[in-house]
């Protein structure tokens, strides 16, 4: 049948060159084992507080300290001239000076994310240290990280790994599927198959699959990591999280496929490509929370794919949850795979 | 009617900055190898591309073997083979895995095999695409036209890069098709190449069709069978006062001139006493018969490969 030959063939062309289905590969684990040693513990990322030491120590020194070791900010002891240094050249992103009347907090302003929290926590350790000096005995509310289906994962990035996996599946399906049409296309290398009598589908479809069953490989390589290197386990069931792997991975890929046809130059196309990817990914409400943006772009990006992807692919994974939950979603990335396709075949060119 | 394999009416396309093909009028009989002879940029294989379907017309009709493109793409697809002027395919795919694969997208096909023996091939039958060298990409390329057995199969510029020998042997698979009962419709810019393989050929610049017939019909309408050549070392010097003496046109083109002639026993003697009187420091002179080459300069004003 023409369509196995076709998707046969993909994946020998594919497996030839070695170096590109490498980094298919390894990339994605290489971001989740990085991750997984850094985030080790529980906790999600934690920031270091640069604590300049003077030398004169005053005993509120010593009981502040007291209290920071129970928050999960890291305190780095550095001189003054040490200090300034690190400030200078950036990498600092909260730091603490103490003076005889008081201690002052600097919060670098390209790292606000950190540095806020940073300096927050300083702040309640600061109260707790002086509630203590009164003689009283101060509580932290306790905070523990939690999926939206209240699991608490001893690694933190087993929270990591389905939105790496989703986001990996959006980009190949963007970039390499899209990008790497519009390239074959600008070299002329599709002009031979215009002049025989393979149907269009056919081509797209074999490509599709073969993509797909990448992606597949790319997942289950991306699990056995986790489980077997940083000891994360699935939690719902595989054939159902493979299943939300193929409906996402189908869906993007149409879409490369679809935005490939808008597209002549591979420089045009990654114009295209980034102005879809980085609204879907900022948009998504998946890595940010949309509760500052105005209420239409909050309803206008629920119509988007990528979110009630990840939000599956997080729940069965995480929470043990059901594919049943996530039908209507699902859809949705059905509907928006079928669209691109049906463009994809429409416009496609050959030359 | 039914003994043409292509018929093609007033077929146009403008590019942004340049009309490529301004109205070309073609008929091409079952059987018969036909040439379309022009210089780079002439409008051949945007012609050619056209008629293949791979270029859509601005304007005109196209008829392949009785069947139109609107109605039948596919069917018009599955009986044409089409070397194009550079065929690029997937890098790692292999010259046998490439005829296997094409092959599959037509209803007949002929053997992997046979198409890498036509070709000289077999040798570099499993190498990736990438290794092979130009001449052996454009043969795998000949090889892919004819590999769903085609009724008409389009040839553009198959020689371009080719050594001599690889030209010759080229040649004998084309007059191999012609023997088979194909139709072929070729472009070239070797106008020993058209004398040599066609049996009519239409002659292409700017755009148009400047004039179509057998190569010795083309010859024969010019109606000066004869050129005389004047060469010169070093660049030849102006002509104008000497063709004023002699009364008859000269071509300066490059070390010599030319001067075409029906008549080159009468033409001679006055030639040289022309060339006497106004003191020409030719070194040879020679007679010879009149070419495509000559056909085309006299109808374009200038020379093939300019």
């Amino acid at each position: 049948m023409l369509l196995w030959r076709q998707f046969t063939m993909e994946w020998k062309l594919y497996l030839r060159d070695r170096g590109a289905t490498f980094w298919t590969f390894a990339f994605p684990v290489i971001m989740l084992l990085g991750f997984g040693f850094i985030f080790r513990g529980g906790t999600g990322p934690a920031t270091t507080l640069v604590w300049i030491t003077r030398t004169a120590a005053a005993p509120s020194d010593q009981a502040l300290e007291q209290a920071l070791a129970q928050t999960p900010v890291k305190v780095l002891r550095l001189s003054p001239e040490e200090a300034s240094a690190r400030w200078a050249k950036g990498e600092t992103a909260a730091q603490l000076e103490s003076a005889p009347n008081g201690h002052h907090l600097r919060v670098n302003s390209y790292l606000m994310a950190q540095g806020q929290t940073a300096a927050q926590i300083v702040q309640q350790a600061n109260l707790v240290a002086q509630a203590k000096a009164q003689g009283l005995n101060p509580e932290l509310i306790p905070v523990s990280l939690e999926s939206p289906g209240g699991r608490v994962a001893p690694n933190y990035a087993a929270f990591l790994l389905p939105g790496l996996l989703g986001l990996n599946l959006l980009s190949i399906g963007l970039f390499s599927v899209g990008m790497v049409n519009v390239a074959y296309r600008e070299k002329g290398k599709f002009r031979r198959l215009g002049v025989t009598p393979l149907p269009k589908w056919i081509f797209l479809l074999g490509q599709v699959l073969q993509r797909l069953t990448v992606s597949l490989v790319q997942s289950i390589i991306l699990l056995a990591t986790g489980r077997f290197a940083l000891g994360i386990h699935n939690q719902g069931s595989y054939p159902e999280f493979f299943l939300v792997v193929i409906i996402g991975t189908g869906a993007f890929m149409a879409m490369g496929f679809a935005l490939s046809s808008l597209a002549n130059t591979v420089e045009g196309y990654g114009a295209i490509s980034n102005l879809v990817f980085f609204p879907m990914m900022l948009l998504s409400g998946v890595y940010f929370t949309l509760d500052a943006a105005p209420v239409w772009i909050q309803k206008a990006v629920m119509a988007l794919p990528l979110s009630p992807y990840i939000k599956a692919l997080r729940g069965i994974f995480n929470d043990g949850a059901h594919l049943s939950n996530y039908l209507p979603g699902l859809g949705l990335v059905l509907i928006w795979g079928i669209l691109c396709f049906g463009i994809a075949v429409k416009r496609f060119r050959w030359t | 009617m039914i003994d043409l394999a292509l018929r093609v009416r007033g077929i146009r396309k403008q590019y942004p900055k340049v009309l490529a093909v301004a109205g070309v009028d073609l008929e091409v009989r079952r059987g018969e190898v036909f040439g379309l002879l022009g210089p780079n940029g002439a409008g051949k294989t945007t012609t050619l591309e056209m008629i293949e379907g791979l270029t859509p017309a601005d304007a005109g009709e196209i008829e392949i073997l009785g069947l139109d493109w609107k109605h039948h793409g596919r069917e018009i697809r599955s009986l044409i083979g089409v070397q194009l002027q550079s065929t690029s395919l997937f890098n790692k795919i292999t010259p046998r895995e490439a005829l296997d694969l094409y092959g599959a997208y037509y209803p007949t096909r002929r053997s992997a095999q046979e198409l890498l023996e036509l070709v000289q091939l077999t040798d570099k039958a499993d190498a990736y695409h990438t290794t092979l060298s130009g001449g052996q990409q454009q043969r795998l390329a000949l090889a892919l036209a004819l590999v769903n057995d085609p009724e008409l199969v389009f040839l553009d510029e198959p020689t371009t890069g080719l050594d001599p020998q690889a030209r010759r042997s080229l040649w004998g698979v084309v007059r191999g098709m012609k023997a088979e009962g194909r139709t072929v419709i070729l472009t070239t810019h070797y106008m020993e190449e058209a004398e040599a393989l066609c049996d009519r050929l239409a002659i292409m610049d700017h755009g148009v069709i400047l004039s179509e017939g057998s190569p010795t019909e083309l010859i024969a309408q010019l109606g000066l069978p004869s050129i005389v050549e004047l060469t010169f070392e070093g660049p030849a010097p102006d002509s104008v006062s000497f063709s004023a003496h002699l009364g008859l046109p000269v071509d300066a083109r490059g070390e010599r001139w030319e001067i075409p002639t029906a008549d080159p026993k009468s033409a001679l003697p006055a030639i040289l006493g022309a060339a006497e009187t106004c003191a020409v420091p030719f070194c040879q002179i020679h007679v010879r018969r009149a070419t495509l080459e000559d056909v085309f300069l006299h109808r374009t004003g200038r020379s093939l490969r300019e």
